[in-house]
């Protein structure tokens, strides 16, 4: 009786061994569970089906931010984890500090015929440690933008002829232009009030102004400070004046939008499936996007992309073969991006964002002009997605765009709490 | 003979022990002492770290984000300990008053929202209380002349909306351990004691409350181990905005330990955290019994 329960183990086990071998499965995770991720399964699907009987992406989603890159972190030092996993560029100081990422040798990414020049020079270097090594491969860059309602723009007189608004650049424009904006039922500007987009909005002005937020191991060192609390003054004025909502959660910031109550809204470009489904379902009114207008001196806004990392495994390494595996899946989905865009994003992948195909999607072609002048997070292992400085965000830019504490106040404040933490 | 049989007396009850003893040693005892050791050490997160003696403990003393996280969690506990269970016994001596299924009702709609995960609580208060769309904004804007009130994001009202929901959410536990502890009063000391003309008041001083005291300690007793710990409301609630000025002590250690990769630092907060909590319920505890016994 044991002898045929344990022929019977046997024969199971060479089975699935025989199975394995037949079809190689790639544990990834990510933590793309926006409308962004609804496109990403899809393009997993994609694969697996292209890849039938050779290669099998067995996906996971786990939640955005922290928890995410605890746990990479984590299992990653007891020899555990997948193959593959999403990973943000800003994260990628702190990810390489703690030892969670293996290097991706020049050798390698040729084989699988994955090239510097098909990306933006910015882009991939964001992915390179300080020791010169690559990390990452990027899959796309995502950046804010500013949503807008043409009906309200054009009753401001707002609107241009070509459907883009008009009159948005430079400081004193801008402002008239919110205070235009704004009526009694409807707010001209809805921003989230989080830690994260008071960072994207914070950093994006503080550039357009050529302000460095940390130089030679100095938080807004110098005169970075003064146009660091000249940013603070200015989102404080649009929430005393009534052309901004104070205190909006982010749910709530988009609600005012596509409600109506708000004749524009600074958010992700993750955001636009949001607004593209609510269009085809007819419950929205005539929308657009386009780049952050240049409120300063020169375009710039923050940006951060997404690329594919492989985890140091302490002890149980990803092997040679599926390495290989790993970054021949990494350099599909880059040519596959296109469906990715559908999310909002601008493929990092120039044969794609250069593509006839991608400048004629709407409305990504209408802002991928920001990815030129994208400003990526200062390289440090205290910036980055749900970082110190994310969190520096909520203690400091939002109260300060609220009016709970003074902008030079909020300024200096959180440049000492930054470089205290730095000891 | 006998001498045999005591013995395997006392095998069979290492034997039962035994997986207790194994799980408990594994899961707790292990990991608190080196808890204590990693606190004397730099260790990041993940490995070892040099022994650098009572150093984090010095730093912790001097960081003034811990001091926040000391006084806040304090805040707390005070805002939730006693109210909790005052409105727990107040709810319990209402609903032990009525009869059969309508008490069966009332007691269940007290109790359904402890069941609900905290995320779930904070999804429902969060909307509720929302500045823009909240159903709460119509009970707060008579009280500030038609202007929405964003609770969450108002730090003088933060730790006590906090506290409002968490009282909300673990009620329906203390109105029941309330309940079992009324039901052991027996009915005839009541009657006694309405022959001897002793009003409702005069039955609940001298009667009800000494009577019921065990059980408010051991209440007391719970709701503070448990609100020391306080975590996972105040994180949610501040959804990443003002952390400093909201922050507890265990999300301090999470801060510490998985953010700024700080282990020998957060085993130290740990340690610290641990102590308090002991040192804490052991005497409210003495104290109550004292009480008690008087």
């Amino acid at each position: 009786m044991i002898r045929k329960i344990l022929g019977a183990a046997l024969a199971t086990t060479a089975l699935m061994i025989g199975a394995a071998r037949a079809e190689d499965t790639i544990v990834w995770w990510d933590f793309l569970s926006g409308g962004d991720g609804v496109r990403m399964k899809a393009m997993l699907e994609e694969f697996n089906k292209e890849h039938a009987g050779k290669v099998k992406i067995d996906a996971s989603t786990f939640d955005w931010g922290v928890p995410f890159y605890t746990k990479v972190q984590t299992s990653a030092a007891v020899g555990q984890g997948p193959d593959v996993m999403t990973y943000h560029e800003s994260r990628m100081p702190l990810g390489i500090s703690t030892g969670s990422l293996s290097p991706i040798t020049p050798e390698e990414l040729a084989a699988s015929g994955i090239k510097a020049t098909d990306f933006g020079p910015a882009n991939w270097k964001a992915a390179q440690g300080t020791d010169g090594k690559q990390y990452g491969v990027p899959l796309d860059i995502h950046s804010i933008i500013l949503y807008y309602n043409k009906d309200l723009l054009k009753k401001a007189g707002l609107l241009g002829d070509d459907g883009k608004p008009k009159g948005l650049d430079g400081l004193a424009n801008w402002d008239a232009a919110l205070a235009k904006l704004t009526t009694k039922d409807v707010a001209a500007l809805s921003v989230p009030a989080d830690n994260a987009s008071g960072w994207r909005v914070f950093y994006t002005l503080l550039n357009q102004q050529g302000g460095d937020f940390l130089k030679d191991g100095k938080f807004l060192d110098g005169d970075n400070l003064d146009k660091a609390a000249t940013v603070l003054a200015e989102m404080q004025k649009w929430v005393k004046n009534g052309w901004t909502p104070a205190k909006t959660e982010y749910p709530a910031s988009i609600a005012l939008f596509t409600a109506g109550k708000a004749a524009m809204h600074i958010n992700g470009v993750w955001e636009v499936p949001t607004m593209v489904d609510l269009a085809k379902k007819g419950a929205l009114f005539d929308w657009g996007a386009i780049q952050i207008p240049v409120i300063y001196d020169h375009p710039a806004t923050w940006a951060d992309s997404h690329s594919f990392a492989i985890p140091d495994r302490k002890g149980n390494p990803v092997d040679a073969a599926k390495r290989k595996e790993v970054l021949d899946a990494v350099h599909w989905f880059n040519e596959h991006s296109l469906e990715w865009a559908g999310g909002g994003h601008v493929p990092a992948f120039l044969p794609v964002q250069e593509s006839a195909e991608f400048k004629a999607l709407k409305p990504n072609s209408d802002y991928v002009s920001l990815a030129k002048t994208a400003v990526f997070d200062p390289v440090s292992t205290l910036a980055g997605v749900a970082s110190p400085v994310y969190d520096a965000a909520g203690n400091y830019v939002v109260p300060a765009m609220s009016g709970e504490m003074e902008a030079a106040d909020a300024a200096k404040q959180m440049r000492d709490d930054l470089q205290n933490q730095a000891k | 003979m006998i001498v045999k049989s005591r013995r395997n007396e006392i095998v069979v009850a290492y034997a039962l022990m035994a997986p207790f003893i194994i799980v408990y040693g594994v899961l707790f005892v292990y990991p608190s002492v080196k808890m204590f050791k990693l606190s004397f050490t730099d260790a990041p997160l993940i490995g070892e770290g040099a022994w650098v003696g009572f150093k984090n403990f010095w730093r912790l003393q001097s960081d003034r984000l811990f001091s926040t996280a000391i006084w806040n969690t304090t805040y707390f506990v005070l805002l939730s300990v006693v109210p909790s269970t005052l409105i727990g016994l107040a709810v319990a001596l209402g609903v032990n008053r009525l009869r059969g299924r309508l008490q069966g009702v009332v007691l269940a709609a007290f109790f359904l929202p402890y069941i609900l995960p905290v995320s779930v609580v904070y999804r429902i208060w969060s909307w509720m209380f929302d500045k823009d769309f909240g159903v709460a904004q119509y009970v707060i804007t008579p009280f500030t002349g038609g202007q929405h009130v964003s609770v969450f994001r108002t730090l003088p009202l933060f730790m006590p909306a906090v506290a409002f929901v968490t009282i909300w959410w673990l009620l329906g536990f203390n109105v029941l351990l309330f309940i079992a502890g009324l039901r052991n009063i027996s009915s005839e000391i009541y009657e006694a004691a309405a022959l001897d003309g002793a009003g409702r008041w005069t039955q609940f001083r001298r009667i009800t409350w000494p009577l019921i005291w065990p059980v408010t300690a051991l209440v007391l007793t719970i709701q503070l181990i448990l609100q020391l710990k306080i975590f996972d409301q105040v994180y949610l609630f501040a959804n990443n905005v003002r952390t400093d000025a909201t922050m507890v002590m265990v999300q301090y250690i999470l801060k510490q330990a998985f953010q700024m990769n700080k282990g020998g630092l957060a085993a130290a907060a740990s340690v610290v955290l641990f102590l308090v909590i002991v040192v804490a319920s052991v005497l409210q505890f003495q104290l109550l019994r004292a009480r008690g016994e008087r």
